[in-house]
């Protein structure tokens, strides 16, 4: 009996041992090995990207020798790479999307890496502020970008009577149009889809002289008037029954489908529709136009996603390496594999992105559009926004009403976490 | 073999399951109640001390009185919905119906199906041109919403967690059913007492400590409802906070706030209040007395 439990008790601290051991091995891998090798941290993508992004990083390893350990994280990308910074366990380099981009500058975990870009000129300058602080330094490289643009269904605009030409380049015009093109549609189908959420619209917002992230930080969504008329003019054609949700109000998963499936005209989507397009409805005839003017003023919102490197990795200089390439010499390899923009102004014209009419709205785009990030408060006042602006597409509030509420929910949240 | 090697014995085969348990349950329980107090960056990993701070501002939050008001009627109404329809069920199939394995089988389908799933297909149904809502206004002539109307939002996820909970509620009431001795059956029977006047007076009382059992989780799963609420508002608890919960609040002090702290501080107020009413509904059913 003696020796029973001396085997047991052996056995389990062999299994605890082993335990420590495994996760000593995992942590010493991206710690302690040589300079040649360093962890990347992505979301999962499209095969294409994936691809795209194996073949990239396997030319850089041909030519650098360094190896580059792609860990793909399956989902809630930002909640899992916060919980790996907490664990003092982060990857050295990873994708940043925009948006959460000041929450890690803020928090001081990035490199920065202002003196290290090679002709910082060569980027579209918005998506390079995209990754700056408030002084100017530089904390992410972007990969690739999206841009919204116009997209109108010729098919259905021709069969309800008119051309190209007749739609309307300014946001006011636009709306107008949609109203009287909706008369001439048949049920089921909506002459405008829209997505009501704060990231389509803080262009529009900003032309408008509205800027919802003040410079303390705090939400603002009432000052100008004519950020509300544009809410409104929203709000009027929903109910109106000519500029209308795809998920709500026609029941499709998103605007691609319901543009794809011939049930909207005109949609204001990114560039991310266009595979989506090409692979699931081949059939539909569309034209791209650059996204409308909102008050006489060219506006359309910038997503993009940058490479990131910790502050704390054992290999700053491997992973400096990789991010240049990535952007620089690798990227064209990138983005004709993967189907995403090159951020380097270079590479679009190298790959005569201009030429293609699909994209050239969107590359376009990338001069004068406004970034999806505004410091760290943003999401906060993105997600008051989104949670209140439904109030006022029910009609439940008025958009003023909605607006005061969603400011004043967003500030209260602002201040107590300020405190 | 003395008290103390069989102690020891004891532990020793206890020892993996303990270990797991102390490692990933009581430690980082016990780190949640040390971090209320601070306020936490996640990301910069500082933190720093406000005692109470964090409480204070909980409850001055009106989104957490939302989600309060939203996550107790979602209990008030889910628990004892769920609790019925599970028992009648799980009664009708014991009795001798033909194909009652059939039926369970069936019946079982939207336990096995994830939540998320169940979500898609739920907006799906009751999407504004969805089944649900075309097939009242055929009936009604009249266009209700639901998923964008901040009083009925709710609703759907209440009518889908009934659906996906009760199928595993009635697997427990089943085989709680089929403890109860026959001759409580046939005594009863000769006593004059008809089908429903058995399952009232027979079954019921019977039942009291799976019913226990069954209210208990049905609470505790409710007060936690999270993944539902998250896709079916995209996370921001909407339309004007009416789908948000207790634990998608907790989600977004953490993840969207970056407040780890005061995240940590809400999650305690929620176990606090399931305990307090775990232990009420343990008192009221007297669930001792009959386990006992």
């Amino acid at each position: 009996m003696k020796k029973l439990i001396y085997v047991l008790l052996s056995l389990s601290l062999v299994f605890t041992l082993a335990a420590c051991n495994s996760s000593d091995e995992d942590s010493g891998k991206s710690d302690d090995s040589k300079d040649q090798s360093i962890t990347l941290a992505v979301w999962a993508s499209s095969p294409a990207e994936s691809n795209a992004l194996e073949e990239t990083v396997k030319s850089f390893e041909e030519k650098t020798g360094i190896d580059v350990e792609i860990e793909v994280i399956q989902d809630n990308f930002q909640d899992a790479i916060t919980a790996r910074f907490a664990a003092k366990n982060a990857p050295d380099v990873f994708y940043l999307e925009a948006y959460v981009a000041p929450k890690f500058i803020n928090s001081g975990v990035l490199l920065d890496i202002t003196d290290e870009v090679e002709d910082p000129d060569d980027f579209y300058q918005p998506l390079l502020n995209a990754f700056k602080d408030q002084d100017g330094n530089l904390y992410a490289l972007p990969k690739d970008y999206s841009t919204l643009a116009t997209y109108v269904n010729t098919d259905l605009l021709e069969k309800a009577g008119y051309t190209i030409e007749d739609v309307p380049s300014d946001w006011e015009g636009l709306v107008e149009f949609a109203k009287e093109l909706q008369t001439k549609l048949e049920d089921g189908q909506a002459a405008m889809v829209f997505d009501g959420t704060m990231a389509r619209h803080l262009s529009s917002f900003i032309a408008s002289g509205l800027n919802p992230v003040k410079d303390d930080g705090k939400a603002d969504f009432t000052s100008s008037q004519k950020a509300l008329d544009y809410l409104q003019s929203i709000v009027v054609g929903q109910d109106g029954g000519y500029i209308l949700s795809p998920q709500i109000d026609l029941g499709m998963d998103w605007s691609g489908a319901a543009f794809g499936a011939n049930k909207a005209v005109i949609m204001i989507e990114g560039n991310w529709v266009l595979s989506a397009l090409k692979q699931d409805y081949p059939d539909v005839q569309y034209k791209v136009l650059p996204a409308p003017t909102v008050n006489g003023k060219q506006q359309t919102m910038i997503f993009t996603v940058g490479y990131a490197i910790s502050k704390n990795t054992k290999n700053k200089d491997a992973a400096l390496q990789f991010v240049k390439y990535m952007t620089g010499e690798g990227q064209q390899q990138w983005s004709e594999g993967s189907g995403t923009l090159p951020t380097r102004i270079s590479v679009a014209e190298k790959m005569n992105l201009t030429e293609d009419p699909n994209l050239k709205e969107h590359v376009e785009g990338a001069k004068y559009g406004t970034p999806w990030t505004s410091g760290i408060t943003l999401p906060i006042i993105s997600q008051s926004f989104d949670n209140q602006f439904q109030a006022a597409l029910n009609g439940d509030l008025s958009v003023e009403d909605a607006m005061k509420a969603a400011e004043e929910e967003a500030n209260a949240e602002i201040e107590r976490q300020q405190e | 073999m003395s008290g103390k090697r069989r102690l020891l014995q004891g532990y020793t085969f206890m020892a993996p399951a303990l270990a797991v348990i102390i490692i990933f349950t009581f430690v980082p329980i016990i780190y949640a109640l040390y971090m209320m107090f601070f306020k936490v960056d996640l990301l910069a990993g500082t933190r720093t001390f406000v005692g109470l701070d964090n409480y204070g501002k909980i409850f001055s939050d009106p989104k957490f009185w939302a989600a309060f008001k939203n996550t107790g009627e979602y209990v008030m109404v889910v628990v004892p919905i769920q609790t019925i329809i599970a028992m009648v069920l799980a009664s009708l199939l014991n009795s001798k119906i033909k194909f009652n394995r059939l039926f369970l089988s069936i019946m079982f389908i939207p336990t096995l199906t994830s939540s998320s799933a169940m979500t898609l297909i739920f907006m799906w149904l009751f999407n504004n041109n969805g089944l649900v809502v075309n097939m009242i206004d055929s009936l009604f002539g009249t266009k209700v919403q639901f998923i964008t109307n901040p009083d009925l939002a709710l609703a759907v996820i209440m009518i889908m967690n009934i659906f996906s909970t009760v199928p595993h509620f009635m697997i427990v009431f089943l085989s709680g059913l089929q403890d109860i001795p026959p001759v409580l059956y046939e005594a009863a029977s000769i006593d004059g007492a008809g089908k429903i006047k058995q399952f009232f007076y027979v079954t019921v009382p019977q039942l009291m400590p799976v019913t226990f059992y069954v209210i208990t989780m049905g609470v505790v799963g409710c007060f936690q409802i999270f993944d539902q609420a998250f896709i079916l508002s995209n996370g921001s608890g909407g339309p004007q906070n009416s789908t948000l919960t207790f634990t998608l609040y907790i989600y977004q002090l953490a993840f969207t706030s970056n407040d780890m702290g005061r995240a940590t501080a809400m999650a305690f107020i929620l176990g606090i209040i399931i305990f307090m009413v775990t232990f009420i509904v343990n008192k009221v059913m007297k669930a001792d007395e009959v386990n006992g």
